[in-house]
């Protein structure tokens, strides 16, 4: 087996199936608009979360990535556009010589800021093992990683090898967080012993570079002039503007304080209806899966009658209805379609069947004596959504209480590290990020994660042994299979209850070209004027 | 007068501990890790747990607050589990951006205020009173919020005179940044004062001293001024002293709804995040500015009125 790459796609070519794009431009914008937003060639862009981290090896979120898109290179990135896609950055040839061995060679003449000289191989090496070697929260990400092996002859060439074939490599390690390289020089220089750096980067490699962070106000990066690659900056200036709020963000953009912005689906209707001056509204979908969940160990939903009951009470575009405003479509599983292993139905039907939840609950002796409880974060989406719950599960005789939660809580609610109030968790409304592999989403079930990230406590040794071997099965329909019998597992539980995977409509100036993931993620390097 | 002074120093001190001790229990009764939020889902257990004792978190509670306060006392208020930035960069990058706001929010609300209640005392029960009266009512009874809210849509979506977010760049983008912040924390005081003012005269008006300057045959102008008025706004200088409390947590909301940088923006982020560091030092600072504006206020009083110093 041996492949050679340029551009390789991740997905299947359906992933866009069910999305509409929609265009839409009107009017002309006011003169305090023009003078406050795309002032000549700087882009204001909106992020849910200011930064918080810059070193690669150390990454934190999917925020300080989109920065460090601009700011490093990999060697190979995301290709903007409608299907998951990669494509060479820093490397010239990228090859997956066997199942342990992915060989690479750099591209001459790529120039890290500083004075720190060329990029090579070795700050390849570098880069992916500090990672291991220092023990970093992301290291996962790397999965099997072994070593890099440097090429003797070639100072650009070298070989990844792993311990064994992990798949995810080429859609979440490369072109993502922990695949940017730094310089070694500059790393070592900065911190003695190859350790996270932090939030200040010693050398800058990218067709950007960050010239000031003003934390709760801006990230502004600019061009960088000791850039040598490819790819030609659209912009003097990209400030990335944190907002707690997206319909803070909203307004911002409609007073003209910024040239892109993600919709909240609440809004996407109205923004149809009435569009912002000179706006185009684009939507995509989304990779986040939202579901609610049930504690297996909880003495009232021990009764698997009881939990296939609340399955299929539930009513999912009812909540669809209720809690997005219908612009967003049920879900069948964890993986959104246009990904490896998305499933093509559930097997509780969106509707669910009220007949089938009586009949359950008759099988489980009746409604629990209690009110069961369900937790959600505390902004309107999920609290809708719980209270929906709340209102269809009353249908046959459940009756349920809303326990709303701040973040901080909320997000150590079934950590057994945090005491025990694992155990009196019940029901769940919970939404978790992805990224474009299967194994992102499956990870956070096995048993290795009952009491961490797997707050239901579903524990299948099948489901376990699949997702071990999907981690290495090269073959794409034979890996999709495995993680459809993994969602299977999990809904035949009667622990999970699948929603939906959201949607992410942006609003831009038409006078701006963006670049964005197929789920709208936007890859500031790639915006241009339009 | 010295001695008070001292006194209330000392006294100011031991709240600002009582004050950062409760909110320090508040927020280690309250369910969430910093280390889980710091190293995000990834993590193992194992680093989850090294970092926490990294953190300090695994010492009893009593420790971590002696710790506090004995590094306090070094000046080092401790770092950003986040970022590793000193908390003490990070207080003192946003107060400013507080600080003027509600700064400016209660001078100008004073400055329209104070006139205006005094000129409804004057002319009490003209159609100028009572529409001051009207308007002074309706908007103290408007939360800052919704004020933000409606001043944003107003002025910077449908008019486009105004930025929406934001704190702008350089004295003059900044002044402009202040206007609608400013407005929406302010205006409901703009309503308080000029009622406290109008009540407080009208008694003022009534008292000897008042009856005496007149039959002196001093200018009805110069009474209202020097000896009204003077006596008339000390209850606006106390709820002013009393009020920065009240200006903090009107500026929370304000800075979130214009993304604004700010005290309030960083304590709402820091408690959501369980960010202990930032939350006690934002706290502290905080919670000394109010009891330093109390203070002030106190001596204020005492500098415009004798019988306060006498009774000193």
């Amino acid at each position: 087996m041996s492949k050679t790459i340029h551009t390789i796609t991740l997905g299947r070519r359906g992933f866009l199936q069910g999305a509409a794009a929609t265009g839409l431009a009107a009017g002309t914008m006011p003169l305090a608009s023009a003078i406050w937003a795309q002032s000549g060639t700087t882009l204001r862009a909106f992020s849910y979360a200011d930064i918080d981290k810059l070193d690669p090896g150390f990454y934190q979120n999917g925020y300080n990535v989109d920065v460090m898109n601009c700011i490093y290179t990999k060697l190979a990135r995301y290709k903007p556009g409608r299907e998951w896609e990669i494509e060479l950055e820093a490397a010239e040839e990228l090859e997956q010589v066997d199942d342990t061995h992915i060989r690479f060679k750099l591209k001459p003449g790529i120039m890290f800021s500083g004075g720190y000289g060329e990029m090579t191989a070795e700050d390849v090496k570098f880069s992916f093992e500090r990672v291991l070697e220092h023990d970093s929260p992301v290291k996962g990400d790397w999965g099997p990683l072994q070593s890099v092996e440097l090429d003797e002859e070639d100072k650009y060439a070298g070989t990844i090898v792993l311990e064994k074939p992990f798949q995810p490599l080429w859609t979440i390690t490369i072109p993502y967080g922990v695949g940017h390289i730094v310089s070694k020089k500059a790393v070592m220089e900065a911190t003695g012993d190859g350790s996270d750096f932090g939030m200040e980067p010693p050398a800058f490699s990218g067709p950007y570079m960050l010239e000031e962070w003003k934390p709760n106000q801006y990230v502004k990066m600019v061009r960088n002039p000791d850039y040598s690659g490819d790819v030609q900056p659209g912009y003097d200036e990209i400030r990335i503007i944190p907002m707690d709020d997206e319909k803070v963000a909203e307004r911002a953009y409609e007073a003209g304080d910024l040239d892109y912005t993600a919709l909240t689906l609440s809004s996407l209707a109205n923004y149809k209806a009435n569009p912002p001056a000179n706006t185009m509204i684009e939507e995509y979908p989304s990779l986040y899966y939202v579901w609610v969940g049930m504690n297996l160990e909880n003495e009232t939903l021990k009764d698997e009658n009881l939990r296939k009951a609340i399955q299929y009470a539930i009513n999912v575009p009812q909540i669809m209805d209720a809690a997005y405003f219908g612009e967003a479509a049920p879900s069948t599983g964890l993986i959104a379609p246009g990904l490896t292993g998305h499933r093509a139905q559930s097997i509780v039907p969106p509707e669910g069947n009220l007949d089938k939840a009586r009949e359950y609950l008759e099988k489980a002796g009746g409604a629990p004596s209690q009110p069961i409880t369900i937790d959600a974060l505390n902004a309107t989406t999920w609290k809708t959504i719980a209270e929906v719950i709340q209102a269809q599960l009353g249908q046959i005789g459940i009756q349920v209480q809303v326990n709303v939660q701040d973040s901080g809580s909320f997000w150590t609610l079934g950590m057994e590290s945090e005491g025990d109030r694992w155990k009196n968790m019940q029901l769940i409304v919970n939404r978790f990020s992805m990224l474009p592999d299967p194994f992102y989403a499956t990870s956070w079930f096995t048993t290795e994660q009952v009491g961490i990230w797997n707050w239901e406590r579903f524990s299948n040794p099948e489901f376990d042994k699949l997702h071990e071997a999907a981690l290495s099965e090269a073959d794409t329909e034979k890996r999709s299979d495995m993680y459809r019998q993994m969602q299977d597992l999990m809904e035949e539980s009667g622990a999970y209850r699948f929603l939906t995977h959201e949607g992410s409509p942006v609003m831009f100036r038409d006078d701006v070209q963006p670049a964005l993931r197929p789920d709208a993620r936007p890859l500031y390097l790639g915006f241009k004027p339009a | 007068m010295a001695i008070y002074a001292i006194q209330r120093f000392f006294l100011s001190v031991l709240i600002v501990i009582i004050a950062v001790t409760l909110l320090n229990v508040m927020l280690h009764l309250v369910p969430g890790d910093p280390a889980v939020m710091v190293l995000g889902p990834r993590a193992t257990p194992e680093l989850i747990e090294q970092t926490r004792v990294a953190m300090g978190l695994d010492r009893p509670f009593v420790l971590q607050m002696m710790t506090f306060f004995g590094n306090l006392l070094r000046g080092d208020m401790g770092v950003d589990v986040f970022t590793g930035r000193s908390v003490t960069t990070i207080v003192m990058e946003a107060l400013p951006y507080t600080l003027a706001l509600i700064t400016v929010s209660i001078f100008w609300a004073a400055a329209i205020g104070i006139p205006l209640g005094a000129y409804s005392s004057i002319r009490r029960n003209s159609w100028i009173d009572r529409i001051t009266g009207i308007l002074s009512v309706g908007t103290i009874s408007i939360p800052s919020f919704v004020m933000a809210l409606y001043g944003v849509l107003i002025f910077a979506v449908w008019l486009n005179w105004l930025p929406a977010i934001g704190a702008g760049e350089g004295w003059g983008d900044q002044v402009i940044h202040l206007i609608l912040p400013a407005f929406a924390v302010g205006v409901s005081w703009v309503g308080y004062i000029s009622r406290i003012v109008r009540a407080s005269m009208l008694e003022v008006m009534g008292e000897n001293h008042v009856r005496m300057a007149r039959a002196f045959g001093l200018s009805e102008a110069r009474i209202t001024r020097a000896y009204v008025l003077r006596i008339a706004v000390l209850p606006a200088v106390t709820l002013i002293g009393a009020g920065v409390a009240h200006l903090f947590s009107a500026a929370v909301f304000v800075e979130v709804i214009f993304a604004r940088p700010g005290i309030g923006a960083l304590i709402v982020s820091a408690v959501n995040e369980r960010n202990y560091p930032i939350v006690l030092g934002a706290v502290l600072i905080t919670t000394a500015i109010i009891v330093l504006a109390t203070l002030i206020s106190d001596l204020v009083i005492a500098w415009l009125d004798p019988r306060q110093r006498e009774g000193i």
